[in-house]
């Protein structure tokens, strides 16, 4: 995700003074006029919820079937209040709610999925350990 | 159990940077490459445009021209996948040789242990070359795989070597239908 701060100065007409993706990302309702900028931002604040749920699960600890449907609820959950209600972007640009409901959702299942397990592991197993 | 799961995710970022690193070595940097990806995305783009204006028209040489590059994109998406090929080969052996090497040394060794029962498909996979029948126990290969698929898709991205999203809706490569085609 990079950081764009323009100042205004392109082309050296413009001078409009564009809000950085990252203020953008987290003031409500900020302006999208690159789709993939959007997307993108979707798929890294997935990628860190993802690693955070498996942090907690890990600590916690959550096991078995309930540990993994409550990931992909909250994780689905999020990304959709996230983009309909917090930045409120038509979803219909973006080819429907369920594009951006799965953007990223795969690589960010792996990252919690290896946090969860290396936390857990370490925390409540290391006793067994003697290989 | 902390040594060995962080051993992996060491391993598997290093074999994702190395696996990055041959391909920038021997496709991302080539200027044919560089060309073709430029002209896949323009034209991705493109017809995208094309089609949210045109897309239900029954105008014929609006469909014409769309299918026209339609045509013109997925050679050009065929001529992509074969640059990337060669080098696919190559790592792909490579990286089998590694694979076999960390599998032998981490041959029967309990390397983690998972908060959750495995399906029994994925039990083959997870209770790997383990002794007992406890599948709560997880193999090499297991979280191994787990962390390439987190770690290189995301190493992919960091340094803007994955393919962009237009490109892969609207391409078909050699290796089967992109992802976001059976809307």
């Amino acid at each position: 995700m990079s950081t764009k701060t323009k100042s205004g100065e392109r082309n050296g007409s413009v001078k409009t003074v564009e809000l950085s993706v990252w203020s953008r990302a987290f003031t409500a309702n900020s302006e999208w006029p690159d789709k993939e900028e959007f997307l993108d931002v979707i798929y890294w604040a997935r990628q860190i919820l993802g690693i955070i749920l498996g942090i907690i699960w890990g600590i916690v600890p959550l096991k078995g079937f309930l540990g993994l449907a409550l990931f992909v609820l909250i994780n689905a959950g999020v990304i959709y209040f996230y983009f309909s209600s917090f930045q409120n972007v038509d979803e219909e640009e973006y080819d429907g709610a369920w594009e951006l409901t799965k953007e990223g959702f795969m690589t960010s299942f792996a990252g919690f999925m290896v946090t969860w397990i290396i936390i857990y592991s370490g925390l409540y197993y290391s006793g067994d350990e003697d290989l | 159990m902390w040594g060995d799961t962080l051993l992996i995710v060491f391993i598997s970022i290093c074999t994702a940077l190395l696996g990055e690193g041959l391909t920038w070595l021997m496709v991302y940097r080539t200027e044919r490459y560089q060309k073709l990806k430029a002209e896949v995305e323009k034209q991705s783009k493109r017809l995208e445009k094309r089609k949210e204006t045109h897309g239900d028209t029954l105008d014929k040489q609006q469909k014409k021209k769309i299918e026209r590059e339609e045509d013109r994109l997925k050679q050009n998406n065929r001529d992509l996948s074969f640059v990337k090929m060669k080098s696919m080969f190559a790592i792909g052996f490579a990286f089998t040789a590694l694979l076999s090497m960390f599998n032998n040394i981490f041959d029967g060794r309990v390397v983690a242990r998972l908060p959750f029962l495995p399906l029994t498909w994925i039990q083959g996979l997870s209770h790997r070359n383990l002794p007992g029948d406890d599948y709560y126990d997880c193999s090499f290969i297991f979280l191994y795989i787990l962390c390439t698929m987190s770690i290189r898709q995301n190493i992919q991205k960091l340094l803007g070597f994955a393919p962009s999203r237009a490109a892969s809706k609207q391409g078909n490569s050699l290796f089967g239908p992109a992802p976001g085609q059976f809307k």
